[in-house]
């Protein structure tokens, strides 16, 4: 399924959802997120992309596209994101680094590096698509 | 006279005080007019002023008698009075810091203010008021005079960007005086409707709603990414304190005028990180003239700022009571003082 897709998000939530470890590692955890994937035209990534959803005591509670005010903001470019997912770049890296702009409580960020850990690990499991020359990278996936 | 009167939080009562008597140095004003300030509404909800004091320092006034020894003013001259009246001999008097002086009179906070039909006020502490300047514009000088003191005291150049949180009458006056200070572009953050087409309505660029717009990424949008170099925090609220450096863009400025009387949690490491600066400002004693000729020519919108205009009658029903609430309706209102 496409990166960033309604249907990608859905598949997210349930796969997140369903997955002990991950509820375990975030059950303290009670944040809203924006997730902006920012285009790269000269590499095929045509439009942004704007994801949120909300974490409640390690279980996903909510889902949507588009713009809201969240707790966190998270923004970098389509192909940091890709890095980030496949594992070429560590999340935590890319915050030190600020190859993502993060605007939120960064402790709280650094705190929840566990289940972001966790987190990355389900959603590698998921047959994914990328944009543009990013399709070097789609990954195969696993039935969760 | 007739004067509002402070007993404590939720309690201000209009009540008949003998008239004061003008000492050496001092003038016997009538008071025309009056503005509700944020921090009498502060006040109000929390008790910090005074009790016993009479209240406002906003204040319109024509001048009725003259103690012994005053030049320079007479009967009938229009007037206003200074909301800071420093000794002029203290260290920060000394070092041309008269908002922080030790042992300062402020009207309506710990001397008798504005908010009675009669007040009196030793003459240094007047300016008057020019024709072009009507009752109702002149209690707009103390508020645009702090909003004035606040950008002066920031790094702002011509040419910056500024995001203003809150489009109460402090945020309002500061998108103007932004604009009237060269800005290349002023965005407004504030929750109530009525209050973002205000902002409209005076020049902001752009409004958002922050209960239902991601600021962030607004600004990314509208900045191309860069961000704005001043975030000015008119609300004085514990939610856009919170949020203000990290609105900032990387070695930016937030400048904080509204008066939040809780400690507020927020996000230093982001502070060290961005290299953002974080500067308080407090009244304006030395931009009154400034805040003045800006009326007089127009340059500010006393229109757009003032909503409500009621007698002293109504000061709490329609002013304090209206203001305090969590989203409130009115700007700034304005109270005029019956004639006697
Ligand atoms: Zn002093």
């Amino acid at each position: 399924m496409r990166f960033g897709s309604w249907e990608y998000l859905v598949e997210v939530q349930r796969r997140t959802n369903a997955d002990e470890k991950y509820r375990e590692l975030a059950k303290d955890e009670h944040d809203s997120y924006t997730l902006v994937l920012e285009p790269e035209p000269a590499k095929g990534v045509e439009r942004r992309i704007v994801v949120g959803f909300r974490v409640d005591g390690g279980e996903i509670s909510e889902i949507w596209e588009g713009e809201r005010p969240t707790d966190f903001t998270l923004s970098g470019p389509y192909g940091v994101w890709v890095d980030i997912l496949v594992g070429r770049l560590g999340a935590n890296a890319a915050f030190v680094m600020r190859k993502l702009k993060i605007r939120g409580n960064f402790l709280k960020l650094l705190k929840g590096a566990d289940s972001t850990q966790r987190w990355l690990e389900i959603l590698r499991t998921i047959p994914t698509e990328f944009e543009g020359v990013y399709a070097r990278d789609n990954l195969p996936g696993r039935e969760a | 006279m007739l004067a509002a009167v402070f007993r404590g939080a939720g309690d201000i009562d209009v009540v008949e005080l003998p008239d004061p008597v003008p000492g050496p140095g001092e003038v016997l004003l009538q008071v025309k007019a009056c503005g509700i300030c944020g921090s009498d509404v502060g006040a109000y909800k929390t008790g910090m002023y005074e009790p016993g004091i009479v209240i406002g320092h906003e204040i319109a006034a024509e001048v009725l008698e003259v103690g012994p020894g005053v030049e320079g003013w007479a009967p009938g001259d229009r007037a206003t009075v200074n909301g800071v009246i420093p000794c002029g001999r203290c260290y920060f008097c000394r070092h041309g810091r008269p908002s922080l002086c030790e042992e300062v009179l402020m009207p309506g906070v710990n001397m008798n203010g504005g908010m009675a039909t009669r007040m009196k006020a030793p003459a240094g502490a007047l300016h008057h008021i020019p024709e072009s300047v009507d009752d109702h514009a002149a209690c707009l000088i103390d508020p645009l005079a702090n909003v004035l003191h606040g950008i002066r005291r920031s790094r702002f150049k011509p040419g910056d960007r500024a995001l203003v949180l809150g489009g109460g009458p402090i945020g309002l006056l500061t998108v103007q005086c932004l604009k009237l200070a060269g800005a290349r572009a002023v965005y407004l953050s504030e929750p109530s409707p009525p209050r973002r087409r205000a902002g409209g309505s005076v020049g902001a660029d752009a409004v958002f709603d922050p209960l239902a717009e991601n600021l962030y990424i607004r600004l990314d949008e509208l900045t191309e990414g860069e961000g704005v170099d001043f975030v000015f925090e008119c609300a004085g609220v514990p939610a856009t304190l919170k949020e203000a450096p990290m609105l900032v863009r990387k070695g930016g400025q937030v400048v904080i005028l509204g008066i939040c009387e809780e400690p507020v949690e927020s996000d230093f490491m982001t502070v060290v990180l961005n290299e953002v600066e974080i500067l308080g400002s407090y009244c304006g004693p030395e931009e009154y003239p400034a805040a003045i000729t800006y009326l007089a020519r127009g340059q500010v919108n006393p229109q757009s700022v003032i909503s409500h205009v009621i007698p002293l009658e109504d000061l709490v029903s329609k002013g304090f009571e209206a203001l305090a609430a969590p989203m409130p309706e009115p700007l700034k209102v304005v109270v005029e003082m019956p004639a006697r």
